[in-house]
């Protein structure tokens, strides 16, 4: 029995990856797309979806992974800073910020002024998250705004019930109702949703854009696997996959 | 204990799993930092919100949960009644209930559009992102640790006490609080000390329910995850904090009941 127990749990930690597989470590925001990348049979991909800054501690405390693709550059700069990245990160696609509400917009929500309105429930990504540092900035930048007044950003951030974890739990307590507004970044808005939600754009100007990086990761124990990844994502296919998911193409 | 199994080896395996599984985490933890980065890191504002908010929230649930939870097992322990097995079962289940599970099912019966909820958000109560519903959370998950510990002292009381109570006239009530409360009041600190710990440490379903706000729900657990992402060090010193808060409640439980005997 003691045997047969010691084989199990073997097998159970057994990292040893078969051949043809590529393990990706994704941002959370690319989960979507990422399901419709088109290798051909001889890849395998395994992905592993969290926030940038939580891949970036994973790998850095000695997870095995091919393929690294973060939400901005700071986390991809942290990766490659503790010399875990093979080659030039790449950067493949953009992203912006947007606003949404529930579709029953409860707190009556009709444009971005309303956000500073005193008792509406804004949900926001937590500070550390990419999506959150990008919140904040635009709504630096909205309070160069005379018609809204140089301390909106102090007095939209006085709304904020919740500082998510991921950009992804923004989406869902606007989704489900529970806050009457959130900032995402425009490929959250998946097809399925656009009925559950309401968008409002924020004017290009003041506008950040999101670059996503993605590199083949020092030490991948399948490194063709994860060039082919790469290489696919800056193809027209790949290209074309994101855009359709509402990103914008690589710069 | 003369009968016991064990061979010396026996034992030494026994302690030296023990040690590999628990101790060994626990002792990484703990020398990760030096002493002084962690007080450094306790002189931080956000972690002392959250360490405050973290006991605030906890004695408040570990309060709500004895109010209601000592009838429940008062009723357990001393009644027969149709469905009994089912109320067990759906008192246990929080216990192996994933608690983001529960947060989820708390968050669509309490939320704004939940099932009850809608009618609280007209009354005025709204329960997601409050102090509150950090409570609320915590009194679902750590429930089932004091109602066990309660029903099982109310049940090791001899029926000759209740007898002799009962001989000399005593109410119902008064033979509560005089015989069963003091002979059964070890189990209860246990189960007050369980469900505190329980709750003091919960994580799942506050972060799904209650959100994560710094002073309003962000407790020591979600202070934790959120460090966790941006600065390794002050994790580590929040989770050697919250290790030391609940090791005195064990401690603490430990020497009461020495003495309730």
């Amino acid at each position: 029995m003691y045997r047969s127990l010691v084989a199990l749990l073997l097998t159970l930690s057994a990292t040893s990856a078969h051949a043809g597989e590529v393990r990706v470590f994704a941002a959370a925001s690319l989960a979507r797309p990422f399901q419709g990348i088109e290798l051909g049979a001889e890849h395998e991909l395994r992905f592993n979806f969290a926030g940038s800054q939580q891949l970036a501690l994973q790998l850095s405390q000695g997870a095995k992974a091919d393929v690294f693709a973060s939400a901005d550059e700071r986390w991809m700069d942290d990766v490659r800073d503790r010399d875990l990245v093979a080659g030039e990160p790449r950067a493949f696609a953009r992203n912006r910020m947007i606003v949404v509400v529930p579709a029953a917009n409860p707190g009556r929500i009709e444009s971005l002024a309303d956000l500073a309105r005193t008792g509406v429930k804004l949900v926001l990504a937590a500070d550390e998250v990419p999506a959150g540092r990008y919140s904040r900035e635009v709504l630096r930048r909205l309070s160069g705004d005379a018609a809204l007044g140089a301390d909106f950003d102090r007095r939209v951030l006085a709304n904020v019930v919740s500082n998510e974890e991921n950009v992804t739990a923004v989406v869902t307590r606007v989704q489900l109702g529970e806050a009457d507004a959130g900032m995402v970044y425009a490929s959250d808005v998946a097809p399925a949703l656009r009925e559950r939600v309401r968008v409002l754009e924020i004017p290009a100007g003041v506008n950040v854009e999101a670059r996503y990086f993605v590199a083949v990761l020092a030490g991948a124990p399948n490194p063709s696997g994860a060039r082919a990844v790469v290489d696919w994502l800056l193809s027209p296919a790949g290209q074309k996959l994101l855009v359709d998911a509402g990103f914008s193409p690589a710069p | 204990m003369r009968s016991s199994p064990f061979t010396r080896a026996g034992l030494g395996a026994v302690f030296a799993v023990y040690a590999l599984l628990l101790g060994l985490p626990l002792a990484a933890l703990l020398l990760r930092l030096p002493p002084a980065a962690v007080l450094r890191a306790l002189a931080d504002p956000m972690v002392l919100e959250a360490l405050r908010l973290s006991l605030l929230t906890a004695l408040a649930a570990t309060v709500a949960i004895a109010a209601i939870g000592t009838p429940m097992a008062l009723l357990l322990a001393t009644r027969e009644f149709a469905g009994k097995r089912v109320v067990e079962v759906l008192i246990d289940l929080p216990i192996v209930l994933p608690p983001t599970v529960a947060g989820t099912a708390l968050l669509l019966a309490f939320g704004r559009a939940g099932l009850v909820g809608g009618w609280l958000a007209e009354a005025g109560i709204a329960l997601p992102f409050t102090t509150a519903a950090v409570i609320l959370a915590q009194v679902f998950v750590a429930a089932p640790f004091y109602v066990n510990a309660a029903r099982a002292g109310f049940e090791s009381v001899e029926t000759r006490y209740l007898e002799a109570a009962a001989t000399l006239r005593a109410s119902p009530a008064r033979t509560f609080l005089t015989v069963v409360l003091p002979l059964s009041l070890p189990s209860l600190l246990a189960g007050t000390a369980m469900s505190a710990a329980r709750a003091l440490g919960e994580f799942g379903a506050t972060i799904v329910f209650a959100g994560n706000f710094p002073g309003v729900t962000q407790t020591m657990p979600l202070a934790v995850y959120v460090a966790l992402h941006a600065d390794l060090e002050a994790a580590v010193a929040l989770s050697i904090l919250l290790l030391a808060v609940s090791l005195a409640l064990l401690a603490a439980l430990r020497l009461a009941q020495r003495r309730g005997r």
